[in-house]
């Protein structure tokens, strides 16, 4: 290759193009001073081209090397070895390679990279707009490869443009057969996600504040759909998440064995007797969850959830547990015993975890809550006597309540009176435990958005909600909303409605300035159920829906069924594409004309007078008339006629074309007579 | 080996004649030079389509294959003013164009044309004149007109050269490169004379009593008219199809070391066109461009593998064998 190749124009526009598309989404993940370096690296490239700046000298390139392993080391140190630093590295050594290509193969180099980093951003996101995207950027990057091959003369883009789209295009039936059918292997390597892709949702840890922090988030939590497509009211669409049992007078936590959720195994109580603790009668409500990534092991389910699919864990307070962090968007199907009861008996030693309280403080709610107590009958009369209490005092459901002090239930419940959901839970669970009721505060979400195009439910981050369980001797773990009492609204219809009117309220989502307004909130359901059914049927897709494809295409799956079914593919692609490099549309663009006229040859084989390839049809004639007399009148009519009909342009555009060629027709059928054995016989008789 | 058996296309030649006014002549003509050239009526004929198609006619053979013989005979049949020049490796360029030498009693240059100036020019040995003067002579080809001293001449029209040359004795020869060679429209090859046209020849005197014999059979006028009616010649879209096909055939593969030039193309064209107008038709057929394809393509081909040029009519019969009709 030659040291002076000179990147056609046209090709490096689409090569930058390229390189520029595959950084933008990485801009959003990589530290910005890759993405400074990356702008550096694409100007230098440009300013190459116009020849205002030359090639970087070796000692540039040495420095660009020891700098990128300084970056990568110092990296490695402060967010460790994992996917981000990884994706940085990659991402720097591609720019730096960008000021480097010198020859066509460097340029190659570069594309292909330009593939691979396309690919990183599927390990962050498989959406349906990542999707999107990154199907342009193949077409822009098949595009420079075109106009690489191109000559340098060619400026026609939009032929560019257009011939790449028919290259991607027809790699999609492929692509489809290859996603439903190759084998999914399971990756010999996984990439350890980084801590900076903190969790989300909804924590361990509850301390006033933390609620109406996520509320604020405009994000999505997960999306479920009911089996049958039930509807269930809002009020009982309760998403259990975790229950947090330990106050420590300020923070809620969950009791846990190990400080880190290591593995589920580690905190969910396996091997747990189950019979006898949950009253399983009657039809329970199947559905499934698609949950988006928390980095948390935890799932959501309804009341008294029961794991479908294989692979969740249930703790002994009824909240499930993926093996493992939810790192990657999951899908699971589950059924809940929505009215049944939970928990026949409670065993004095959860009884007295759920009635423990900090030694001292809230003096002045301790004391109402024994009078309280006093004044009602049972557990269950004083629970509601302080929903009451809730609901006709001038308590307020606000998402900025005044900041507490020491005594925190104290000062809530009597000075400021107003908190979010999570005070109140709080005071609640607190108020309980105070007369020595078993209570605990379960954090999950509460509500949900129904999507009418596609008929399952959203919930976003901002349904995030706290609410209590109280223990009721014959009645088991009963929950009580003490914020349903304040804010029926919230409950009823939902966080938006009830905190429309507050600041800060999902004050910096696209949502608050679009969503009251009907088209867009049409638009945002529309594209919400695309990328619902896209991740419902394309990132869900696994070994598991493969097996049972399988299974219902070929019956029981064997593993010689598989490898036979895999060549055959194999076999089936290579033959086609070695089809079309063969016989490029051959017989597509034939016209009748031409193929009445090779019916003939076909005919004619049949005595051993097949045309040879590269013979005129007037030397076929004529070596056809040699071997076999009797056929010359009809050959000799017929190859005249075909003659016209395709080589004397005054005849083949005449409208009399159609009955000529019904002629020809009729004397190839007459051909076919004469041939035939038969007559051969009728002319010895 | 230069004398290929041209069996296939003398096939061709006496087949698919339409009769009519051109075939006539041309049959009338093709009889007449085959008084002095026996057996060759092929090669009479694409040399006449050479002409008729105003291209030049490159022919290499053997000494005494009767090179010399074909161009007289043709000039004398069709009537054409006809000069021979002999090249050696010291002729010059003004040997051939024309020089203007000082004429004393006029006191002025008078132009005293070269043997360039005629109708139809025999040019014996092309390969054995220097580079120099090959370009001279193939400008002269090229453009039909001649500058000398910066006046600038138009030769006469019609302007044929037929060029000669010796494919054996390649000391002190100036091969005609690709590039030149691209110039004339065919390369033809006598070849032998078959058994019963040989015996007639040793039982004539000398060949060149019977060239001095040939009647006229064509006016300039008419040689003309062949010329602008063969441009009126209909392609059909599957004829021109099939050229395609065969163009692309020799062109990005290994085996071809270069492929044909547009020029090339053109000159396929052109030379079926004509063919087929002499065969007596209005438009073109296969089998026209099968009969000139050999002629006009094979001194345009070369195998990567080759050295000296002379791959070309294996793979010209590949493009014939290889490449359908009708696909």
């Amino acid at each position: 290759m030659d040291i002076n190749y000179q990147i056609p124009r046209s090709a490096l526009v689409w090569v930058l193009a390229s390189v520029v598309m595959v950084i933008i989404p990485q801009t959003f993940r990589m530290p910005y001073w890759v993405t400074v370096i990356a702008v550096v690296c694409i100007i230098w490239r440009i300013l190459i081209f116009t020849g205002k700046l030359s090639y970087p000298g070796r000692k540039v390139r040495v420095a660009a090397v020891i700098f990128t392993l300084l970056v990568s080391a110092t990296q490695m140190r402060s967010i460790g070895l994992g996917l981000d630093s990884a994706a940085s590295l990659l991402a720097l050594g591609f720019v730096f390679k960008l000021i480097e290509m010198q020859h066509k193969r460097d340029i190659y180099v570069v594309l292909s990279l330009c593939f691979v980093m396309s690919m990183v951003s599927f390990l962050y996101s498989q959406g349906v707009v990542t999707s999107a995207y990154i199907a342009i950027v193949i077409v822009v990057i098949v595009s420079a490869m075109i106009a690489l091959n191109k000559s340098p003369l060619s400026i026609d883009g939009r032929g560019t443009a257009r011939l790449a789209m028919k290259i991607t295009l027809q790699a999609v039936p492929l692509t489809i057969v290859l996603f439903l059918l190759f084998p999914r292997i399971a990756p010999l390597w996984a990439v350890p996600t980084q801590n900076s892709a903190a969790g989300t949702g909804v924590s361990d840890e509850m301390s006033p504040g933390d609620i109406s922090r996520l509320v604020r988030n405009g994000g999505l939590a997960f999306r479920v759909q009911f089996e049958d497509s039930v509807t269930l009211p809002n009020e009982l669409l309760y998403w259990r998440g975790l229950v947090l049992d330990d106050f420590d007078g300020d923070t809620w936590r969950r009791t846990r064995s190990t400080s880190a959720y290591g593995n589920a195994a580690a905190f969910a109580n396996f091997r747990f007797n189950w019979d006898g603790r949950m009253d399983t009668n009657g039809m329970p409500f199947r559905y499934n969850v698609i949950m988006e990534p928390t980095q948390q092991p935890w799932l959501y389910g309804l009341h008294l959830a029961e794991p479908v699919s294989d692979g969740i864990f249930r703790s002994r307070n009824f909240e499930m547990f993926n093996n493992g962090l939810v790192t990657q968007r999951i899908s699971y199907d589950i059924q809940s015993y929505i009215n049944n009861q939970t928990d026949i008996l409670l065993t004095s030693s959860p009884r007295r975890n759920n009635i423990e309280l900090p030694d001292e403080g809230n003096e002045e709610s301790l004391r109402f809550a024994r009078e309280l107590r006093a004044s009602v009958d049972s557990d269950r009369d004083y629970a509601m006597a302080l929903l009451n209490y809730f609901a006709t005092n001038e308590y307020y459901y606000t998402l900025n309540p005044a900041l507490l002090g020491e005594n925190r239930v104290d000062e809530f419940l009597f000075n400021t009176m107003e908190g979010f959901c999570e005070h109140y839970a709080s005071a609640f669970a607190f108020l309980m435990r105070a007369v020595g009721i078993p209570a605990r505060v379960v954090v999950g979400y509460q509500g949900a958005e129904t999507n009418p195009y596609e008929d399952y439910m959203i919930v976003y981050q901002y349904n995030a909600h706290a609410w209590n369980e109280v223990w009721l001797d014959g009645e088991g773990w009963v929950r009580f909303d003490p914020t349903g009492a304040v804010s029926p609204v919230r409950i009823l219809e939902g966080a938006e409605a009830a905190l429309r009117e507050d600041p800060g309220f999902l004050d910096e989502s696209l949502l608050a300035t679009f969503g009251s307004v009907g088209f867009f909130n049409m638009l945002r359901l529309r594209f919400d159920a695309l990328e619902y059914e896209w991740n419902r049927r394309v990132v869900n897709y696994d070994e598991e829906i493969q097996f049972d494809l399988f299974q219902e295409l070929f019956g029981e799956v064997t593993e010689s069924k598989v490898l036979i079914f895999l060549i055959t593919m194999v076999g089936i692609v290579i033959v086609a594409v070695g089809i079309t490099i063969i016989r490029v549309d051959s017989s597509s663009r034939r016209d009748p004309v031409v193929k009445l006229y090779l019916s003939v040859s076909k005919e004619l084989e049949k005595v051993g007078l097949a045309r040879k390839r590269g013979e005129g049809p007037l030397d076929y004639r004529d070596r056809v008339i040699a071997e076999r007399p009797e056929l010359a009148e009809i050959m000799n009519e017929l190859t005249a006629l075909y003659m016209q009909l395709s080589y004397e342009p005054e005849v083949s555009s005449t409208p009399q074309q159609h009955s000529r060629l019904k002629e020809l027709k009729a004397m190839i059928s007459q051909l076919r007579y004469k041939v035939s054995p038969l007559a051969k016989i009728g002319r010895t008789a | 080996m230069f004398s290929v058996n041209l069996d296939k296309e003398s096939k061709t030649a006496l087949t698919h004649v339409v009769e009519n006014k051109f075939s006539h002549q041309v049959q009338v003509t093709v009889n007449e030079v085959s008084k002095a050239l026996l057996g060759k009526d092929h090669q009479i004929r694409l040399a006449l389509c050479c002409l008729f198609s105003g291209g030049h006619l490159l022919i290499e053979d053997l000494p005494g294959m009767g090179k010399t013989t074909l161009s007289y005979a043709l000039a004398k049949a069709l009537h054409l003013k006809y000069n021979r020049i002999q090249f050696t490796s010291d002729l010059l360029p003004a040997d051939i164009l024309g020089i203007s030498i000082f004429d004393q009693k006029s006191s002025e240059f008078n132009f005293h044309p070269g043997p360039i100036f005629s109708q139809l020019v025999l040019a014996d040995e092309i390969n054995r004149i220097t580079p120099k003067t090959q370009s001279a002579l193939l400008e002269a080809m090229e453009e039909r007109q001649v500058t000398v001293e910066g006046e600038t001449r138009e030769l006469p029209e019609p302007f044929f050269v037929i060029a000669t040359q010796n494919p054996v004795s390649l000391a002190g020869t100036y091969p005609l490169p690709e590039s030149q060679l691209d110039r004339f429209l065919m390369r033809l090859r006598i070849g032998y004379p078959d058994q019963r046209a040989e015996r007639e020849l040793f039982e004539m005197n000398t060949e060149r009593d019977k060239v001095e014999g040939i009647k006229q059979c064509l006016s300039t006028e008419e040689v003309a008219e062949f010329r602008r009616q063969s441009a009126e010649v209909k392609a059909s879209e599957s004829l021109l199809d099939y050229v395609q096909r065969l163009i692309n055939f020799t062109r990005g593969k290994d085996e071809f070391h270069f492929g044909l030039s547009p020029r090339g193309s053109l000159s396929i064209m052109r030379a079926a066109k004509t063919w087929a107008l002499m065969c007596g038709r209005n438009h073109v057929v296969p089998e026209d461009v099968q009969t000139i394809l050999p002629p006009v393509v094979e001194h345009r081909l070369r195998a990567s593998t080759d050295e000296d040029g002379h791959t070309g009519a294996s793979l010209v019969q590949r493009l014939l064998n290889e490449v359908d009709v009708i696909e």
